[in-house]
């Protein structure tokens, strides 16, 4: 059974189709790419299955589990994170708190009134963990204002991480980042999401990446899906260089 | 500590304070209390409510009625105060919490403006723009020093409260919705239910400071419901500085000691105000508080060239 599928989504904004029955499924422990030129849906389609906004038609379905038109916490402490594209963590915390309520917040225990945060061991433990994984342990105490874009990037996905999520979305990952920086979120994710067995669901426009990591891929394209296979398949797609490769692969 | 501090002195304050100066002071930490309630809203969960004022009203009229229709001991009606002030808060904030920002804001005041419209007509129930006179509390608490006390005790109850709460997971939950909402629910905070609790213990301290200033001056009026009653807590607040963690009720202080000194001097009061709230959103937008951090950021970095130097 899929961990994750996809169902027929439409969804419009003021009468333009952005997903136009979107259909997807991604198995468990898979490394699943979904890729398409700017405009697509791609981001649109993470809004619907993290519940954004509900989708028009079509229904979402984790673990099995119906959760279409969830509200958005409901679905992240299902175990399903995400990172965004635009990422703006908690810009007045500092880094190590951002990722500490971050933890909170999947365990839905952000209700306690008078203990202060720094007294929430376990949570301060995950945090540092998560931090620890991409990298950014040694800028636990700066300020999130403070940080550069590369950095900003990593806390959003370390902020995914400290939910141990089943699911993980990461809407490019690496965009905004330097080409050293890239090198190592995309050894991070391979080594690391492998060895913890988290699936992965993810949107990227550095082909490179996408081949490298991924071991099925969707091409989205206009709000459809244009083909659906594994890197080679997709490599070699004739569809797919036009729309997604540009022709210049 | 420093609120320690800031409660010790206070408390070593009352013996030597005049009758009149008593009074003052008091206000002065009730105006502090609510309008540090209001910036729990405004600052922490990034909402900004014009209509402090219900909770306020809803407060001072509970009292009110409790003690003169029902003869009801002064501190008995305190329970009944806080929770009629915080249903009503439930109440307006879970319509008005879903709509966003100007629209949030606008719907607080209507809310707000509703309630003044009721207790100016229901002469029956309310007494109307008569108000309910001969308010004051029964045995000790009628005089001014122990007056002050009770509301030492509460003022410091309340910030203690706030202070805690701004650091607790639930305070880092408002801030991470006011920072990015999306982002916030993404890690699994429910914003509605946060922002609605928020509401309601903002409510709740403004009704304190409600069932405080209606003993105060032994009296309750429908303008304690007035908009003019919110907009006072955002004036301390602006005066102050909503950044800084006492920031609102430095300015509540500010602006009750000004208003007595300008109004003894000339009639001119409002131009005094708006001319003063002009120059802090201009020059000062950190407030009173932040004026004073900088001061002691200079100083400091003065006293520490000046060593190096010698
Ligand atoms: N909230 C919204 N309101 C109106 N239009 C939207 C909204 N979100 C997305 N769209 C539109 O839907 C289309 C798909 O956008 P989406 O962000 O999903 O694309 P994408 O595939 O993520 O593109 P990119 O690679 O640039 O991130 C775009 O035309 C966009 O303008
Ligand atoms: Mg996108």
């Amino acid at each position: 059974m899929a961990l994750l599928a996809v169902e027929n989504v439409y969804k419009s904004f003021q009468g333009f189709l952005a997903l136009a029955g979107v259909s997807l499924e991604v198995a468990e422990g898979s490394f699943h790419a979904l890729v398409g030129p700017n405009g697509a849906g791609k981001t649109t389609l993470f809004n619907v299955i993290t519940g954004r906004f509900p989708p028009d038609r079509g229904s979402v379905i984790f673990q099995g589990k119906p959760i279409t038109g969830w509200p958005t916490h409901r679905v992240a402490r299902l175990g399903l994170a995400i990172s965004f594209q635009r990422a703006q963590p908690f810009a007045s915390m500092k880094v190590r708190e951002a990722v500490t309520l971050a933890r909170l917040g999947y365990a839905g225990a952000t209700f306690h009134l008078l203990r202060p945060l720094g007294a929430f061991t376990e949570a301060l433990d995950a945090a540092r963990e998560a931090l620890a994984k991409v990298g950014l342990e040694d800028q636990a105490d700066r300020r999130v204002s403070e940080l550069p874009l590369g950095d900003l990037k990593r806390l959003d996905v370390a902020m995914a991480l400290v939910a141990k999520p089943k699911l993980l979305l990461l809407d490019e990952p690496l965009a905004g980042l330097s080409r050293a920086e890239r090198r190592r979120m995309v050894g991070f994710i391979r080594e690391l999401l492998r060895r913890e067995g988290v699936t992965l669901l993810f949107t990227e426009h550095d082909t490179e990446a996408v081949l490298e990591l991924a071991d099925r891929i969707t091409v989205l394209h206009q709000g459809r899906v244009l083909v659906e296979g594994n890197p080679e398949e997709i490599r070699h797609d004739v569809q797919v260089r036009a729309a997604f490769l540009g022709g210049t692969a | 500590m420093r609120l320690g501090l800031l409660f010790l002195g206070l408390l070593l304050l009352g013996p030597i304070l005049s009758e009149y100066g008593l009074k003052l002071v008091s206000e002065a930490l009730i105006l502090g209390l609510y309008a540090m309630a209001f910036n729990l809203l405004f600052h922490q969960a990034g909402l900004l409510s014009f209509g402090q004022a219900a909770f306020f009203g809803v407060g001072a009229y509970a009292m009110a009625l409790l003690v003169s229709r029902a003869g009801w001991p002064f501190l008995a009606t305190l329970p009944v105060a806080v929770l009629a002030s915080a249903l009503v808060a439930f109440i307006i904030g879970f319509l008005s919490i879903r709509l966003t920002r100007i629209y949030f804001t606008m719907l607080t005041l209507a809310f707000a403006q509703l309630l003044y419209a009721v207790a100016h007509k229901w002469y029956a129930f309310t007494g109307g723009d008569n108000g309910i006179t001969d308010l004051r509390p029964a045995g000790i608490l009628g005089e001014s020093l122990p007056f002050y006390y009770l509301t030492l005790l509460l003022f410091a109850l309340g910030v203690g409260f706030l202070a805690a709460l701004e650091r607790s997971p639930f305070g880092y939950a408002l801030r991470g919705l006011r920072d990015n909402r999306a982002r916030a629910e993404a890690v699994g905070v429910d914003g509605f239910r946060h922002l609605l609790l928020a509401f309601v213990l903002s409510g709740a301290l403004s009704g304190v400071a409600g069932f405080l200033q209606g003993a105060l001056q032994r009296s309750v009026f429908p303008d304690y419901l007035f908009w003019t009653r919110s907009a006072e807590a955002i004036i301390s607040t602006i005066l102050g500085g909503s950044g800084v963690f006492l920031g609102p009720a430095v300015g509540a202080a500010a602006f009750l000691f000004l208003r007595v000194l300008v109004q003894a001097n000339t009639e001119y009061w409002p131009f005094f105000l708006g001319l003063l709230l002009l120059v802090m959103v201009l020059f000062f937008p950190r407030g009173l508080a932040g004026v004073w951090e900088n001061l002691a950021g200079w100083v400091a970095r003065g006293v520490r060239r000046g060593a190096a130097g010698g």
